[in-house]
């Protein structure tokens, strides 16, 4: 088998044959991302309103609904609201310290099984099982990490009670957010992305991270549009005015 | 099998498909469609063009120190927990795949969709050695379920009819419905849901990896790519060492302009950012990952004329517009990648040889060039690869040779000028009313559709020549 | 430079222009011994012909102040191409020169010469076909369509598809025939469809390829190369 260093010695071989096709230099990358990230969410935290105009614009553009509520408590109002109008009982969610965010005891007595996902590591046939559970789900409710207004997408890390399956299995996914997350545009995204993986930062949470950006699609069948190809069907988004547990003013 | 023989030479291949009705019929609408949504995009979008010269140099920055992003990839591949191979052929490629199959036991793998490994003809090589490749893209379930290659690099099976879907539903899967694409979308969900879950095994391309984090991207709008990266235990992806991208802020870039350029979607439904394997804590994700770098022909081009396709972001947007494609879809090339960047890809992977007729499939027009996102100039380099067809003599002797003669002729004014008494002399019996409406020989495939025009009874210069005579 | 294609068969073309641009009093020379730009022998690949033919091309018009060329393509080979197919730093330098002199015929009106308004030696409705060399290799759509648009006694209207391929592409059009006409009949039928009673382009292959498909399918559409719509002997009514 090839070794790494016969392979990229061959590489080192063809490029010393060529300086190449035009001077060029890679993105001048931010020395202290997180730093710079901090300015900007104080900057952003001026103009939030702008930022979730954009944000809603974009996000219906792509098949997203929107809530908007005033106070973290009316979330589960909504959430019981999507179920009940598309008939449907059984929730899965992530762990409240990930949704920041009761949910489980305001819908407890609303003829919804909802399932939250547990805050650390568990057996392996603990993980089986919850993967049933998740599968069988119909609504899937998460937090978000990063809100992108240029394109309507949802961010979400995955980690200790927050995983993957909550966004992906159910044919319907419900993410709850405040202004905190909001950034305008991609090229922020990019800065986000950076401070999140600067020093040890990437440490502490799981491997993946997925943006959202509208309901599962594809037009491969004679181009006609169909949703909900293998990841969910819909895809709701809950703004809370007043801020979840734990933020800047929670 | 529906793959063209390649015995047959390219343009009979691309005649025959010139005669199918409806894959022109869907290839104007898929085609035009696309061309609309992106210039849709991008006419919504003023930084794009900016973002567009900076995506082209971060390509090239990036092979100005490829083995440096390289090394920085497979540590941080590494750090994570991740394995690295190192693949120089598309033989070592599948031999890498199907070791780790075996070594974990694995009988079941879901295929997210990647061309990489349809270049390297995995699938084949996983059903001999008893694994089971399901591929979960619809586009590419539906030519798998058909035993056919993909026609296009983003809708692969965009020459099918929803009639021929439901008719192939009903054969392999023994699913009936009716020909509506959303009944057959929710059968595929089904079947590919119950193969995602039971998987051991899943396996991806790259559309790009961070150097700086050692993080796999891959951008899909079905959430296929999700599934196949977080449920099976063991998770492969093969990509193409050109991939690398430097960092984060990099990766924005391309994020701004893939999309836009294939779909004219700002961005797919989902950018998947995965690096490595499952962290504590974590339900799902792979307990195994592993990177496969692909070289299969690259490697050779980073010092060689086809250097800049090595930008290519595998959009499609080049296939869209060219009028070639347009007309012929993507099964006449021949392989694995169709449209204009395929022909340049094929050099690539199969070299020279292999594109001596695709490398004339096209007239030069540029639209492709205009179209790519990292504006690669692909008609510079199939005149390039022509030429080198000419100088290693794999073109026809007969061209050379008149192609030579037509090239003296040229620098010989007098002589030069004698062709015009002389074609006027030997197209008197076809000429008609001041054309030609039929030629033997040579410039008879001209006039079987054209008409031709008559040499002139006085050219330019023997009529200017004649005004200086009289003055 | 009256091109291959126009010298042999479209030497009006060339003797229009010459009389159009004597009436804007521009002193016209046409220095003899010319034979082809050698855009198909560098198309097809055979670079060291092309470039034997680019340096006698570059040597013959060593002398002219300005060169105008009737075929966007041909201008393209000599702006664009010739350059790099020299091999010594004097001949690049020459051929760098001849570059920066030569326009396409609706460049030199129109940017050069700064005219646009002329009167139409047609009536009705006239349409525009972009030739590729020249609208991607030059970058010019504007000036042919302000010629257009400013002509005297006729109408212009926007075809369908204007900046697609005609399908001539120079061998290619007898290397794939079949699929060559595939698209010619794509952009034929944009051009019937857009009513105009003749489409214009800056080329003399594209004008070969369409007039060639026109004529065959019996169309009352005329092709015409755009000298033959500026009247050179008429001032604008």
């Amino acid at each position: 088998m090839t070794s790494r260093a016969e392979f990229l010695g061959r590489i080192r071989a063809e490029m010393a044959r060529t300086p190449g096709l035009f001077p060029a230099t890679p993105s001048v990358r931010p020395a202290r991302p997180r730093e710079r990230l901090d300015v900007l969410r104080r900057e952003l935290s001026e103009r939030w309103a702008e930022s979730l105009a954009r944000f809603v614009g974009e996000f219906e553009r792509v098949g997203g609904v929107f809530h908007r509520v005033a106070r973290v408590a009316e979330v589960s109002d909504v959430i019981a609201a999507i179920a009940a109008e598309r008939e449907m009982r059984k929730v899965v969610s992530w762990h409240p310290d990930a949704l920041r965010l009761d949910l489980a005891g305001p819908l407890s007595g609303r003829g919804l099984e909802i399932s939250t996902m547990p805050g650390g590591e568990v057996t392996a046939a603990e993980r089986e099982r919850l993967r049933g559970v998740a599968a069988a789900a119909e609504l899937g409710v998460t937090g978000v990490d990063l809100a992108v207004a240029e394109t309507g997408t949802l961010v979400v890390v995955s980690g200790a009670g927050r995983p993957r399956s909550t966004s992906l299995l159910p044919a319907c996914h419900a993410a709850v957010f405040d202004r905190d997350v909001l950034v305008e545009s991609l090229a922020q995204a990019g800065l986000v992305l950076e401070a999140w993986h600067e020093g040890s930062a990437a440490d502490a949470r799981g491997a993946a991270i997925n943006f959202i950006t509208g309901p599962s699609r594809t037009a491969d069948i004679e181009l006609t549009l169909t949703r909900g190809v293998h990841g969910p069907k819909e895809v709701h988004a809950v703004f809370v005015e007043d801020g979840l547990v734990g933020g800047a003013r929670g | 099998m529906s793959d063209p023989d390649l015995a047959t030479p390219f343009r009979e291949r691309a005649s025959r498909a010139l005669g199918d009705a409806f894959l022109k019929e869907a290839l104007t609408i898929a085609t035009t469609k696309f061309i609309t949504l992106r210039q849709e995009a991008f006419g919504d979008y003023p930084e794009g063009e900016e973002l567009r010269d900076r995506a082209r140099a971060i390509k090239e920055a990036t092979l100005q120190h490829l083995d440096q992003h390289l090394e920085r990839l497979i540590d941080n591949v590494e750090r994570r927990g991740g394995h690295v191979h190192y693949a120089n052929t598309a033989e070592d490629a599948r031999r890498i795949v199907l070791d780790i199959a075996r070594r974990s036991g694995a009988r079941l793998a879901v295929k997210s969709k990647s061309m990489a490994t349809e270049e390297i003809h995995l699938n084949e090589a996983l059903e001999a050695a008893g694994v089971t490749p399901i591929e979960t893209d619809l586009g590419e379930y539906i030519i798998q379920l058909a035993h056919e290659r993909p026609s296009h690099i983003i809708a692969p099976a965009i020459h099918k009819t929803k009639g021929q879907v439901a008719e192939l539903f009903a054969r392999e899967l023994k699913r009936e419905t009716r020909p509506d694409p959303e009944m057959l979308t929710r059968i595929a969900r089904e079947e590919l849901r119950e193969k995602f879950l039971q998987a051991d095994l899943g396996i991806t391309g790259a559309n790009f990896a961070v150097a700086e984090t050692g993080t796999v991207v891959l951008v899909t709008n079905e959430g296929n790519g999700r599934m196949a990266t977080s449920l099976p235990r063991v998770h492969v992806a093969v990509m193409g060492v050109e991939k690398v991208v430097p960092s984060m802020t990099d990766l924005a870039v391309f994020l701004a302009i893939l999309a836009k350029s294939a779909t004219g979607q700002k961005l797919s439904v989902y950018t998947s950012l995965v690096d490595g394997p499952r962290r504590s804590g974590e339900l799902e994700g792979p307990e195994e990952f592993h990177l496969v770098l692909l070289d299969n022909g690259r490697i050779k081009q980073i010092a060689g004329t086809l250097r800049e396709a090595l930008y290519c972001l595998r959009c499609g947007a080049c296939l869209n517009v060219c009028p070639v494609y347009r007309q012929i879809g993507g099964h006449a090339y021949g392989y694995t990648y169709p449209g204009p960047i395929g022909i340049l890809l094929t050099a690539m992977l199969e070299g020279p040889e292999s594109v001596k007729d695709l490398a004339h499939a096209s007239s030069l027009c540029g639209a492709c060039a205009d179209a790519c996102p990292v504006r690669i100039d692909i008609p510079r380099m199939l005149i390039e690869l022509r030429k080198e067809v000419v100088e290693r003599r794999i073109a026809p002797w007969p061209e050379r040779v008149v192609f030579g003669a037509f090239g003296w002729l040229l620098r010989h004014p007098a002589l030069y000028r004698l062709s015009a008494p002389i074609a006027r002399l030997l197209q008197r019996p076809f000429a008609r009313g001041g054309r030609i409406p039929r030629l033997p020989l040579f410039f008879s495939d001209w006039t079987r559709t054209r008409d031709l025009p008559v040499v002139a009874a006085r050219t330019f210069q023997e009529r200017w020549a004649e005004r200086e005579r009289r003055r | 430079m009256v091109t291959c294609l126009g010298d042999l068969f479209y030497p009006d073309v060339g003797e229009r222009i010459v009389r159009l641009l004597q009436r804007l009093d521009v002193t016209v020379e046409f220095p003899s011994g010319q034979t082809c730009c050698g855009l198909p022998l560098f198309n097809s690949g055979h670079h060291d012909e092309a470039a034997r033919v680019a340096r006698r091309t570059v040597d013959l018009f060593a002398g002219s102040e300005h060169v105008v060329v009737p075929s966007g393509s041909c201008a393209w080979m000599v702006k664009h191409e010739y350059p790099g197919l020299m091999t010594d730093a004097a001949s690049r330098a020459a051929a760098e020169g001849l570059a920066a002199r030569t326009s396409e015929l609706s460049q030199f009106l129109v940017k050069v010469l700064g005219r646009r308004k002329f009167q139409s030696a047609v009536e009705g409705t006239v349409t525009y076909h972009d030739s590729c060399h020249l609208l991607r290799g030059l970058h010019e759509s504007q000036s042919p369509r302000a010629l257009l648009r400013e002509l005297a006694g006729a109408r212009f209207v926007e075809l369908a598809g204007a900046d697609e391929c005609c399908g001539f592409g120079g061998s290619f059009s007898v290397r794939l025939p079949e699929v060559s006409t595939a698209i010619l009949d794509k952009k034929l039928a944009n051009v019937e469809a857009s009513g105009a009673a003749c489409v214009v382009a800056c080329d003399a292959g594209c004008l070969m390829q369409m007039r060639g498909g026109l004529s065959r399918r019996g169309s009352r559409v005329r092709a015409l190369h755009l000298a033959e719509v500026l009247d050179p002997d008429r001032d604008v009514q």
